[in-house]
């Protein structure tokens, strides 16, 4: 293809446009500090799983928090959209800009207190030690030392429980730290009292029980913003106080605890509870919403990055095949880096990490992104052996008949490679689909991340994972149906 | 009768291993040029040096009005330009036919005429038509080239090289992919060709076939054109070199 150069090269200034347009695209999220009190919505993340503060009753947002932060909304003339995720990235979403302010049982705590700016608090709880039901080696904090805690990384309980000298793990909700905790995987968890009878009080068969107070300190919880938020803040705090005047933060609490938490001395809470659920309960709620999970988040992200990813895959492997080394070098080089890291962590660079140098990608978009290039690192080695396994003599027959670089790959030669590369695609896009349920730990509302919220919310695993699993093989089946079809229709000439 | 091909000087290596030491020839308008000679002696490579499926490094090849000079210094566009050019004097029909196997019969002959030559589709496929019935292929139109046998595959092939109206035909070596009881109906369309007037240069092992078709015939052997000569070359060969290939491969055949 001696003949052929100008037209790589074009081409593969188009990959490099592309790349850098799918990189940059949407920085402009949105606003940030600057508006200051002009601003309509405030973007509060929360975690959407932790009862009785923060969680989801058939599909609908709802808890402590929850009611606080849109009352004090309301009260401070905002709009509220609450951001879901995990405890652990809740504040990396906040130092990133992609969320305001954090409403979910945040404790305040010297070190957070120098990081970022508190609301006066909304809650006054204690911290209880959690162990198994059948477990009588703890009963109060001093026995903790030594031994294995599970704690989410990020929340003022893990450090009380490293203070007290557990060795902790890092796991994101009480519910499945409770879990752990009844399986004996773990020892101790050190919670707020409030989750915790909450928690009891959902379980048919809790399995944990609560053994101590950690000590007869009250911790404090509030609302949380970044340090250049203070109008905001202010605005925030004035409105807590405003509610808590008028009674209507007590209302709130009673309404969830039977007792008022947001004042030190409102009474023991007795929350309600779920009173317990089936599975088939389970599945039953959560069916619906991530059928949805799977056509508003599984499926267009699916289709979006596999599209982008072999466009970018076909431009790479043109690179990756042209004569000139300018562009051979960099193709492969993506290619290397694309298949030499793991996926999560490209995703996490993408979405954690570019915030840091002042590009914001909102988590679908950045979990398109992040597939997209993944895709394409991958499909652009099967793309080029596929032109590669095209015999010789193809290129000499449409040369010899006038064909010029650009007519040969399109007429030719990549109608025939197409074909040899179906299977292989095919599983690159069945990978993918898989794939996509970790964008559940950027926060887009994908089909795993539906039913997680369920699961994390009853406590119940195993039923929910196992919908979820059926579903994506589902979805993976009609694609392999989908790809027989495609192969024999593409086969039609060979017989 | 004028020189419609004018090769002069064509020299080529493969790495150290040298193929076209010196090779010049001339080939008039409405004649068939077979190209002989043991193998390794580069027949393959002037056949492919004339479309520049090969380049060569120093030599000059002309045909009709388009010239390329290897040796010359040009710019890259203006030697893709004059490549370009040259190419389009000539149709190729290779050794293994290489049809396009996800194309119809109809639509590997009208490939040329209407994607490259930007003919209108409806001329190009009566032309394809007709070119078919020619080679004796009528109403195969819709077949792929894997439901017909090798020596239908290769007459299809010569019907894609005429389609596009060549000043040349270029055959390389093509019955020699075939079973020896397909050879005759590709040899009598070739023979078809010769006698309506189309210029062809055929690289060949068919000696016979040379002898009866042949206006002119060269004989390679070492990068050289050895012996060159009208179809008595054949009968009574001047050269010892050409004398042993031809008591060879006729004592094979």
């Amino acid at each position: 293809m001696r003949t052929t150069r100008p037209r790589a090269r074009a081409v593969a200034v188009l990959l490099l446009g592309a790349v850098a347009a799918l990189v940059l695209v949407g920085p402009a999220g949105p606003a940030t500090a600057a508006d200051g009190e002009d601003r309509q919505t405030i973007r509060v993340g929360t975690e959407g799983t932790y009862r009785p503060y923060s969680y989801e009753d058939g599909g609908r947002l709802t808890g402590y928090d929850i009611d606080v932060m849109r009352a004090v909304a309301d009260e401070a003339g905002l709009d509220v959209d609450f951001v879901e995720g995990g405890f652990d990235s809740l504040f990396p979403e906040l130092d990133a800009g992609r969320i305001d302010a954090i409403a979910n049982q945040i404790t305040i705590n010297p070190e957070r207190a120098s990081r970022y700016l508190f609301t006066r608090p909304y809650t006054y709880s204690r911290g209880v030690i959690v162990t198994a039901e059948d477990n009588d080696d703890i009963t109060s904090i001093d026995d903790v030392r030594g031994k294995r805690a599970a704690q989410s990384e990020t929340s003022n309980w893990a450090e009380v429980a490293r203070d007290a000298g557990a060795d902790v793990q890092s796991v994101d909700s009480f519910a499945q730290q409770a879990l752990l905790l009844r399986n004996g995987q773990v020892d101790v968890v050190i919670n707020d009292n409030i989750a915790v009878l909450d928690f009891l009080a959902s379980q048919r068969d809790p399995g944990i029980k609560i053994v101590a107070d950690v000590d007869d300190e009250i911790s404090r919880q509030a609302l949380v913003f970044r340090k250049d938020e203070q109008a905001l803040r202010d605005r925030a705090d004035q409105a807590l106080q405003r509610l808590a005047a008028d009674g209507t933060l007590r209302e709130i609490s009673e309404k969830y605890f039977k007792a008022d938490v947001s004042v030190e001395d409102g009474g023991e809470a007795d929350p309600e509870g779920t009173g317990g659920t089936t599975s088939w309960d389970l599945v039953q709620e959560a069916a619906g919403p991530m059928v949805w999970g799977a056509i508003k988040g599984t499926i267009p992200l699916t289709v979006i990055s596999f599209v982008v990813g072999l466009a970018i895959a076909l431009v790479t492997a043109l690179a990756r095949m042209s004569s000139s080394r300018w562009l051979r070098a960099p193709a492969r080089v993506y290619i290397s880096i694309i298949r030499g890291t793991p996926l999560l962590v490209q995703l996490f660079i993408i979405y954690f990490g570019l915030p840091q140098i002042g590009i914001d990608l909102p988590s679908l978009v950045a979990a398109c992104v992040a597939f997209s290039l993944n895709v394409g690192g991958y499909a652009a080695e099967i793309i080029r052996s596929s032109i590669l396994s095209v015999p010789r003599g193809q290129f000499e027959a449409a040369t010899t008949i006038g064909m010029d670089y650009r007519q040969t790959m399109r007429r030719i030669v990549l109608p025939q490679a197409s074909r040899i590369a179906v299977p292989p695609l095919s599983n690159t896009l069945l990978s993918l689909i898989k794939d996509t349920s970790l964008a559940s730990v950027v926060l887009v509302n994908e089909l795993l991340r539906e039913a997680d919220k369920v699961a994390q919310n009853a406590g119940n695993y195993m039923a929910l994972y196992l919908l979820a699993a059926a579903y994506y093989w589902v979805i993976c089946f009609v694609v392999s149906v989908g790809q027989g079809r495609l192969e024999k229709k593409l086969g039609k000439y060979s017989v | 009768m004028t020189n419609l091909v004018e090769v002069t000087g064509l020299q080529k290596a493969f790495g150290d291993n040298v193929v076209l030491r010196d090779v010049g020839f001339t080939a008039e308008r409405g004649t068939c040029t077979a190209l002989l000679g043991p193998s390794g002696s580069g027949k393959t490579t002037v056949l492919r040096s004339l479309n520049v499926l090969e380049t060569p490094e120093a030599g000059v090849v002309r045909i009709a009005d388009a010239e390329v000079d290897f040796g010359a210094t040009v710019g890259r566009g203006e030697r893709a330009r004059q490549v370009r050019r040259l190419r389009s004097r000539s149709g190729m029909v290779f050794q293994s036919h290489h049809l396009f196997p996800h194309k119809t019969v109809l639509a590997n002959i009208t490939e040329g005429p209407v994607q490259v030559q930007k003919r209108p589709a409806a001329e190009a496929e009566e032309k394809a038509r007709a070119l078919l019935e020619q080679v004796g292929l009528a109403g195969r139109e819709a077949a792929y080239p894997s439901q017909l046998s090798g020596g239908q595959q290769q007459r299809v092939g010569i019907a894609r090289a005429l389609a596009l109206e060549p000043e040349v035909v270029l055959l390389d070596e093509p019955t020699s992919a075939l079973d020896p009881e397909l050879v005759g109906e590709v040899l009598a369309v070739v023979r078809d060709l010769a006698q309506q007037g189309w210029t062809m240069i055929i690289v060949t092992h068919e000696i016979r076939f040379a002898r009866d078709v042949a206006d002119q015939v060269l004989f390679l052997s070492d990068g050289v054109v050895a012996e060159r000569g009208g179809a008595e070359v054949l009968t009574d060969p001047q050269e010892e070199r050409t004398r042993r290939f031809l008591s060879r491969v006729l004592e094979a055949g």
